[in-house]
């Protein structure tokens, strides 16, 4: 009995390291290797020389997965802040907003060139977050909700302001950005820009987390009271999470604004900012890597299952008149109800699931 | 003309009043942040539609139809969403909210079509003129309606012994249970309630203008009214919803049509910052 205890250990003992982390090298090449390769299969539609029509190519282009790549970023800044700091936001497209007008400003007005913009754009960022973090020094739960609601009507009404006293109704040109000599004319250059950038963004905000002050802000989302008491300056942190994860917004909606090339007022109102809750919630609450896949999912299910659509219609069943004549409703009724289902059924959403999933595996294993 | 936007203002802040009273009973018994409240008053315009426009039921039919269809819908949203989700976190709460009302407005859009549709009732559509005022008779009934629901809720809360048990509910969950209050019926109650008074502001809402999803977002305007007058508050609801709907109309006229939302969610994060708990509404003490 004690010997069965004991050979059998419940948690996971370190397993032999040199092989395990040559597997995991292994993976991390795969994944480059495929990342790298995909935007020559989807320009070409070609697999190894073999022509992919569109449906096993899933419906997906490039362009999808550059505005993923994009949303990508929003969704890891508002998960930063929700998730991990534990202040909801629901004006998170409001920060878009900011960045896309500071590009338009430093940008297309002044002509700066293109990393300043951006870098310009995450400075604006940062400060529109701290103003927009202020209310949090007074109020908090529901209360801030509502003042970042609000906050997000203010900033979208200055972004149409500005927009119809500079230019009109049409909207904000941007130009093709240029990275030294190196224009960022074509999708796949775009993705060789934009998949580092994520990456690097990722990687910063994983860091982050694990320093003092991101284990402070965890412990400010469990226990606020626990870690004021414990010696944390949760009215300085907060306002820090605040303008670290608008910042990244930020940049993201100056990138948002030079990839479309034009951008409106009505492109942030409330749906967009109401997007981002639904990838954090969908991926999961306080996982970064939850909200990468939660942002793949809200922006490349749609053309998935449009891609769907002429199977349905061959069908001639009235899911199929349903799919070409209502797709967007259809997409959203879909969205609608997979975040109430994972709310209800799958409170971490997939992140949640995979991890249930591990530990189904790896107790069979140890059992 | 300043007598004219004020007429205007009271009568549309009338509305919203309403639909924000239907919020805070459902926010006072459940605690439950209601984003949806909006596509709520946009289901009842559209049952209104459904009963009159494709059915031709007599007016009189079509508002019972209304009525029950509203309260059913509130019932469900309470059992299939609210009550899984009791003791989660807020923001779960509020996002169910929110995916639902997405979920109904694609729904909605499946099956009308997403251009709006016309109501025609035989409520008075004529224009008054009383001395140099023009009084739109439509404007009319719906505040005087608006105000006639208000006096029969606040007066069914006051006197009867279930309006009793559901305030006792909303006082507190735990006290209420050890008296043999049923709570979930009790709740239920309140969802059915909040959503027919949402149905009735839509009604009008949806005459005033065309029904459409797009109501949504005037419907929305509950939201602003219920913290400004204070969220717990009944009479705060009811003020709240008259000033918004007068600063509405005020800002339209003499500032810009555009500037209406930032002006009321402008005083919306005043309040919020100087008096957070509102007009009307109690300071809540924090406790350890």
């Amino acid at each position: 009995m004690v010997d069965a205890l004991y050979s059998k250990p419940r948690i996971a003992a370190p397993p032999a390291p040199a092989r395990n982390r040559l597997w995991r090298l292994l993976g991390w090449a795969l994944a480059l290797a495929f990342l790298v390769y995909l935007p020559n299969v989807l320009a070409h539609r070609a697999a190894f020389g073999v022509r992919l029509t569109n449906t096993e190519l899933l419906n997906l282009g490039l362009t999808q997965i550059n505005l993923m790549l994009i949303a990508m970023l929003g969704a890891l800044s508002l998960n930063y802040l929700t998730g991990c700091a534990g202040l909801i936001s629901i004006g998170h497209a409001a920060f878009y907003a900011t960045g896309a007008m500071t590009a338009a400003i430093v940008g297309t007005q002044w002509g700066w060139p293109f990393p300043l913009a951006l870098a310009a754009a995450a400075v604006t960022g940062a400060l529109a977050g701290v103003v927009a973090g202020l209310p949090s020094l007074r109020v908090r739960g529901l209360y801030f909700v509502l003042s970042t609601l609000a906050v997000h009507h203010v900033i979208v009404f200055v972004f149409l302001e500005y927009q119809f006293r500079f230019f009109d109704v049409v909207g904000v040109p941007f130009e093709a950005p240029l990275l030294g000599s190196y224009e960022l004319n074509t999708p796949t250059r775009w993705y060789f820009f934009l998949l580092p950038l994520v990456a690097v963004v990722y990687w910063a905000l994983r860091n982050s987390l694990n320093t003092r002050e991101g284990r402070a802000m965890r412990a400010m989302r469990d226990h606020e009271l626990a870690a004021a008491a414990a010696g944390v300056n949760v009215r300085i942190l907060r306002l820090k999470a605040f303008a670290f994860s608008s910042a990244i917004a930020s940049m993201a909606g100056a990138l948002l604004a030079y990839f479309m090339s034009n951008v409106t007022s009505e492109a942030f109102g409330l749906d967009f900012a109401i997007q981002f809750i639904a990838m954090i919630i969908i991926g999961g609450l306080g996982s970064l890597g939850g909200s990468l896949v939660g942002a793949a999912i809200w922006l490349l299910l749609p053309s998935i299952l449009s891609g769907l659509a002429p199977q349905g219609g061959d069908a001639s069943g009235w899911m199929g008149a349903l799919l070409v004549d209502h797709k967007p409703q259809l997409v959203q009724a879909i969205f609608g109800l997979l975040i109430i289902l994972l709310l209800i059924f799958a409170p971490g959403g997939v992140a949640g699931l995979g991890q249930k999933l591990k530990a189904l595996f790896s107790s069979r294993g140890a059992r | 003309m300043l007598a004219q936007v004020l007429f205007s203002g009271l009568a549309l802040g009338s509305i919203y009043g309403l639909v924000a009273l239907g919020f805070t009973v459902v926010f006072k018994a459940t605690e439950v942040f209601n984003f949806a409240q909006g596509m709520l008053a946009v289901c009842g315009a559209y049952f209104a539609v459904t009963a009159i426009s494709v059915f031709h039921w007599p007016f009189g039919v079509a508002i019972v139809f209304m009525a029950v269809a509203a309260a059913v819908l509130g019932v469900l949203i309470h059992i299939l969403l609210i009550q899984p989700l009791a003791g989660r976190s807020m923001l779960a709460v509020i996002m169910v909210t929110i995916a639902l009302s997405i979920v109904l407005r694609a729904v909605i859009e499946i099956l009308y079509g997403p251009q709006g549709r016309s109501l025609v009732t035989p409520l008075p559509s004529g224009v008054i003129t009383l001395g140099g005022l023009r009084i739109s008779e439509l404007h009319l009934t719906a505040a005087l309606v608006s105000w006639a629901c208000m006096a029969l809720f606040a007066a069914f809360f006051r006197f009867t012994s279930v309006g009793l048990l559901m305030r006792a509910t909303a006082d507190g969950h735990e006290a209420a249970v050890a008296s043999g209050v049923n709570v979930n019926a009790m709740n239920r109650l309140a969802w059915a309630i909040g959503s027919l008074l949402a149905a009735i502001g839509g009604l009008f809402l949806g005459q005033l203008q065309i029904v459409s999803t797009d109501l949504e977002s005037i419907g929305l305007l509950a939201l602003p009214a219920v913290v400004i007058g204070g969220l717990q508050s009944i009479p705060g609801a009811i003020v709240g919803g008259l000033l918004v709907g007068l600063i509405e109309q005020l800002s339209a006229s003499y500032i810009s049509p555009k500037s209406t939302d930032i002006v009321i969610y402008a005083l919306l994060l005043l309040i919020l910052l100087v008096r957070p708990w509102g007009l009307f509404g109690q300071r809540e003490l924090g406790r350890v």
